[in-house]
């Protein structure tokens, strides 16, 4: 098995969290878990209320990335999702050209690398199935026209809390294409203090912020993060995860094979992005809660708030009293 | 819709029945020993602790199932308590009769008050979590008392006391909880618990069969004692006399006053005894000692045996560990006698039939013991024998109740023995404290109307004497319709009222008794006169025999009680008050003859032998002691001994063997009745080299008595002249003993501590040093109270630790986790990481903590608890 090259890879990595976190102050961790589901080839779903700096993010991720020729950043759309939004506002639509007495394929915003979709949940069913294919299977189908998106397909969706009116909850097939979701949230005080003091510095910062990372690096850190390396009994602990929320009379809806490969994917994604090129047990318990909350339904509000929690628990108990590898 | 009124689980029913299993089921086992080893120590339990345990275990079930549902504990009792109330009125009323009614009642308060304390027990699993450890204090606390109650103490009985409590003590605090902390939601749930319960059988089984192996003689005895699956027998019944184990027969140390008494008709020995009235052939019959009773408790209603009695002058050899014709005597018990008026010397000899090898019984004052030879035709009845030497008074005589009417030399005996006691007015010479413990009474309303009876009853005598006769006269007098006063019965039946002193009850309400009644009344009748008094047990003497005189039959109701008077310059004197019995039948004449020729043996060996040729039937033995023509030679050196046995008979404690159970090395008494050893003249030589030159070789045997070497119970005798441990010894033992586990439960988390300490910083190779420093260093914080909580290791060290003590825990953690999973081999500095991280991390965390903060939380042994169990959810 190749391990992963180590000094560069980690570098990078350490770069653009450091590149983000000059425009994104004190949410390092939220830039982790985004650079996970960045690395790990999936796309991450952020709740909150307007305000928090969701937008900011996604702007400045898609600015610290290169385009494909080394001049300019990736391609870079944005969409705000509103209830009379159509699918063909997203993925593009065929126009008849005067010139050659033809339709041609006028592509939407979909075609990009870096996709903001602002409050996806005020969109109706409709719009958000749209969205389906492109993020599992990385292209468009129109009519018996497949369009490849690029190798670069990263959706940053935001949504605001489902019990705001006005709002489509996300179906449970949306929800999983999402391999994590994660509260935004506000900054401290000192932070927000910060923010403040230089609050027209963030455009500014924005506007001067350094492409530290290709095109090509990145999509060369996706692979590299396949070769990090996994202990067996994070495996196992995964799987005692996956199987206690099937087993939990208090979850209704329990985390699938699938979610278990997601959470395998996002675990070594998110060992690069702490720098490591193994998983810990921390690791498990960081993400167990972003990648699985979102795609369990619970009997109520008292199981929501606590179920997972003490299922990870009773696990990172398990771990934290092994004793392994002593050969 | 009434959902407030719906009574709900607090625990799933997982929990319910992991409580039931692994709480309650041992706690009922315990509960069962406690009780059976109670039963051994408390006769009120009546060794029902079969039925007592499943009370117990029906109140201990009960009470956790219902409290595991949200009632209330007061309300819920209150209508317990009323129930069990209106139970305990029920019972008194159905049975009637005091005596049936009583132990009705007795019984029912026993098994509702463990059905109670189960019912609380239960509530308490239930409801409490400091319960076990209170629990387990009580059971100490309870062994200790009972422990402190018994005389002497042994490690066995000590272990017996303590081990399966502290045992228990240990496995209920840990497990209580476990189960307390256990996820139900667990997927292995039932096997979880399956391990446990097996885990605690396969415990308490070892513990068990350890405990059984250990006491099983003692076991055995007990069942026996008390009848234990024998129906035939009266849970009632009291004898004097009780039954070893290999079915001989011994006095009792204890002589209760029972509802009833059982004896049957069994020879137990015979005795022919020298001593006849003065200047006469009419033999004069006396008692057969076995033991003196001096104290009274009053809380047991028994009458007991003090062997710190002033004064002691009883004799009590084992003769089993005699040699045949050698002898054991003990002037000392002369002098404590007091006796040197009227006196003589008389002789015995007692042929055992049912009585134990093991037991000595002589008439008053004995000294000199010697085991003889039984003759051949009469082994088949006499398992052994022994002659005896008294010093005895010419006073004493088992005439004294009998009347003996029509009989002109008994009559004269009687009147000429009154008159020379009447010498006696006054005990103004003897020493106070000898005198102030034989006319000791307990102090009570009970004794004082007994003090009032005994001046009423001697009003009109003066001389001690004749207040003893007057005492007697009482129990034979008769009530103003012409009957007899007192009754001779076997079942006195038993007070209604559980705090009637049954003495009382007997001397003015029921006024029947066995012997025990009269000799305990007469006791403290004379006590109360001021009289030095005693009871003394023993047999019965009655002369039936006309055919061969001097000789006695002793049958098992011929167990007796009576009570002996000391008057200066004559010593003890045998009173016996008992009435004659009206219903009781007379035992069945003597028949058989007694074995009359007693042959002298000229020649008796003692030593061990040292080879037995079976075909030849020749045995070698190294003498060590000799018996020459009535001369006792001890030898200097062993000097070995060929010996024909072609026509001896082999013969044990138990009886009669053959010459293959003879076996090297045993201890053994070879006898010859030969005429061959008659002829040798000896010229007053002193020297055994010169007798052992002259015997014939090999020596012509007649009889082989092998002693049983195996010390199998020490004999009660010796039990007896053992000091008693005092309470304070007894008290102090058990404090050490229960300090010592409280100790040991409250410094097992430092113990912990200090082994993971020592592995952290002596281990050497880097991975397993890694994981030792991380096990000792949570280990120590946790107990600390820097507990890790729901907090990853790695976020806990960096967030909870590092700040707090300033240490670098986070990164020795993040080298610790890669050793754990990355299999990945540890870089240089790695390595210096792991080498340097553990000792000033100690050091830093325990200089910011007080060592009195440090000392207290190493107390709580909960934290280690915790940090082994799982986290609570």
């Amino acid at each position: 098995m190749e391990t992963v090259n180590t000094e560069t890879a980690l570098q990078n990595i350490q770069q653009l969290t450091d590149n983000i976190e000059t425009v994104i102050k004190g949410k390092r961790n939220q830039i982790k878990f985004v650079l996970t589901a960045l690395i790990a080839r999936g796309h991450i779903l952020m709740e909150d209320n307007p305000g928090t700096g969701k937008t900011v993010m996604a702007k400045t991720l898609a600015q610290s990335i290169s385009g494909e020729k080394g001049n300019g950043m990736v391609n870079f759309k944005r969409i705000q999702f509103t209830p009379d939004l159509l699918p063909m506002d997203l993925i593009g639509s065929h126009i008849f050209d005067d010139v050659k007495k033809e339709f041609i394929f006028k592509k939407g915003p979909l075609f990009c690398n870096v996709l903001l979709a602002d409050e996806i949940n005020r969109a109706s069913p409709k719009v958000q199935s749209a969205l389906l294919e492109c993020m599992a299977e990385n292209q468009i189908t129109m009519g018996e026209l497949t369009y490849k998106l690029s190798d670069l397909f990263f959706t940053i969706a935001t949504q605001n809390p489902v019990e705001m009116e006005g709002t489509y909850p996300l179906p449970a097939a949306q929800l999983d294409r999402f391999f994590i979701k994660i509260i935004f949230g506000y900054v401290d005080e000192e932070t927000e203090l910060d923010i403040y003091k230089n609050y027209l510095g963030i455009n500014d910062n924005l506007l001067h912020i350094k492409q530290v990372l290709g095109i090509d690096e990145l999509l060369h850190l996706q692979q590299q993060s396949e070769n990090v390396f996994v202990h067996e009994e994070i495996i196992k602990a995964v799987r005692n995860i996956v199987w206690a929320t099937r087993k939990n009379p208090d979850i209704v809806l329990a985390a699938s094979t699938r979610s278990g490969i997601i959470f395998l994917k996002c675990l070594k994604a998110y060992a690069l992005v702490n720098g490591r090129t193994y998983v810990i047990e921390d690791d498990v318990s960081d993400l167990a809660q972003p990648v699985l909350n979102h795609r369990l339904l619970y009997r109520n509000k008292d199981a929501k708030a606590n179920t997972l929690n003490n299922i990870i628990i009773t696990e990172m108990d398990r771990l934290s009293k092994l004793k392994i590898n002593q050969g | 819709m009434n959902e407030f009124m719906q009574i709900k689980k607090i625990h799933s029913a997982k929990k319910i029945i992991a409580q039931l299993a692994l709480l309650i089921l041992p706690s009922t086992l315990v509960g069962a020993y406690m009780l059976w080893h109670l039963n051994e120590y408390y006769s009120v339990l009546e060794n029902q602790w079969v039925a007592e345990s499943a009370f117990l275990a029906a109140g201990l079930i009960a009470g956790n199932i219902f409290y595991n549902y949200r009632f209330r504990f007061i309300t819920t009792l209150l209508p317990l308590l009323l129930l069990l109330f209106i139970l305990s009125k029920i019972v008194s009323n159905t049975f009637t009769g005091e005596f049936t009614a009583f132990y009705a009642i007795t019984k029912f308060y026993i098994f509702s008050f463990l059905f109670l304390l189960g019912w609380f027990s239960g509530w308490a699993f239930a409801r409490l979590r400091w319960f076990p450890v209170v629990l387990s204090a009580l059971l100490m606390l309870i062994q200790i008392l009972v422990i402190s109650n018994t005389i002497d103490i042994t490690t066995k009985k000590l272990i017996a006391a303590f081990a399966p409590v502290l045992l228990f003590a240990f496995y209920i605090i840990y497990t209580a909880e476990l189960v307390r902390n256990m996820n139900e939601d667990e997927p292995n749930f039932s096997w979880f618990i399956s391990k446990k319960i097996i885990g605690f059988g396969i415990v308490a089984g070892i513990i068990l069969l350890l405990i059984f192996s250990f006491f099983k003689k003692d076991f055995k005895a007990i069942e026996k004692q008390y009848g234990g699956g024998e129906p035939k027998q009266e849970g009632n019944a009291e004898s004097l006399t009780k039954e070893n184990k290999d079915g001989t027969v011994s006095n009792k140390k204890q002589m209760g006053l029972s509802g009833g008494r059982k004896s049957t008709k069994q020879l137990v020995f015979i005795a022919k005894l020298d001593n006849y009235f003065s200047n006469s052939d009419v033999p004069n019959p006396l008692y057969f000692t076995y033991d003196y009773y001096t104290k009274f408790d009053t809380l047991t209603q028994t009458l007991e045996v003090d062997s710190l009695m002033p004064s002691n002058d009883l004799f009590q050899p084992d003769p089993s560990k005699i040699p045949l014709y050698f002898t054991k005597s003990d002037s000392a018990v002369l002098d404590s006698a007091k006796g040197f008026l009227k006196r003589k010397v008389v002789s015995t000899e007692v042929y055992k039939a049912l009585l134990s090898p093991k037991e000595f019984l002589a008439p008053s004052t004995a000294f000199f013991c010697q085991p003889i030879a039984v003759e051949k035709e009469y082994k088949q009845q006499f398992k052994s024998a022994y002659r005896a030497k008294m010093f005895v008074s010419e006073l004493n005589s088992a005439y004294f109740v009998y009347n003996p009417a029509g009989n002109k030399q008994l009559e004269d005996f009687q009147k000429e023995r009154f008159d020379e006691l009447r010498k006696v007015s006054n005990w103004d010479n003897e020493d106070t404290a000898f005198m102030h413990y034989y006319t000791f009474i307990p102090k009570g309303d009970n004794f004082d109307s007994v003090r009032a009876l005994a001046k009423e009853i001697t009003k009109n005598a003066y001389a001690p004497v004749d207040k003893i006769i007057a005492i007697r006269n009482y129990f034979l007098s008769n009530d103003e319709t012409g009957q007899p006063l007192f009754k001779y019965t076997d079942n006195p039946g038993v007070p209604g009222l559980p705090s009637a002193s049954k003495l009382n009850y007997f001397l003015f309400d029921n006024h029947k008794g066995y012997c025990a009644y009269y000799a305990g009344a007469t006791l403290f009748l004379l006590r109360a006169l001021g009289l030095p008094t005693r009871v003394a047990t023993g047999f019965l003497t009655v002369d039936r025999s006309s055919k061969n005189k001097g000789w006695y039959w002793f049958y098992d109701d011929q167990a007796h009680a009576w009570t002996e008077v000391y008057f200066p310059g004559y010593g003890w004197i045998d009173f016996d008050t008992t009435i004659p019995s009206t219903e009781q039948q007379q035992s069945p004449a003597p028949d058989g003859t007694p074995p009359i020729t007693v042959q002298t043996a000229l020649f008796v060996t003692n030593g061990k032998v040292i080879s037995i040729d079976t075909l030849k039937k020749r045995v070698d033995m190294s003498v060590t002691q000799m018996i020459y023509h009535d001369r006792t030679f001890e030898l200097a050196e062993p000097v070995s001994l060929d010996m024909d046995v072609s026509m001896a008979t082999i013969s044990r404690d138990s009886g009669q063997v053959s010459l293959s159970e003879l076996q090297r090395g045993n201890q053994i008494t070879a006898l010859s009745f030969s005429e061959q050893f008659k002829n040798i003249s000896l010229k007053d030589s002193n020297d055994y080299k010169e007798i052992f030159a002259k015997i014939p070789r090999p020596a012509p045997i007649d009889e082989i008595k092998i002693s049983d070497t195996v010390q199998e119970k020490k004999p009660a005798t010796t039990i007896k002249k053992k000091e008693p441990i005092s309470f304070n010894t007894i008290l102090w033992t058990s404090i050490a003993i229960a300090a010592f586990s409280i100790l040991v439960i409250f410094s097992l988390p430092w113990l912990i501590f200090k082994w993971l300490d020592l592995k952290a910083k002596t281990t050497k190779p880097p991975i397993r040093k890694a994981y030792y420093s991380y096990v000792a260093a949570t280990y120590y914080l946790n107990q600390m109270g820097y507990t890790r909580d729901q907090l990853p290791v790695a976020q806990y060290a960096k967030e909870k630790i590092d700040p707090r003590f300033g240490t670098s825990f986070f990164s020795f953690m993040n080298v610790y986790l890669k050793t754990k999973y990355a299999e990945q081999p540890l870089s240089a500095s790695e390595q210096t990481i792991v080498e340097n991280f553990y000792k000033p991390f100690y050091k830093k965390v325990k200089a910011q903590i007080s060592f009195k903060q440090r000392l207290g939380k190493f107390l709580n042994f909960y934290r280690t608890i915790n940090f082994y169990s799982k986290p609570k959810i």
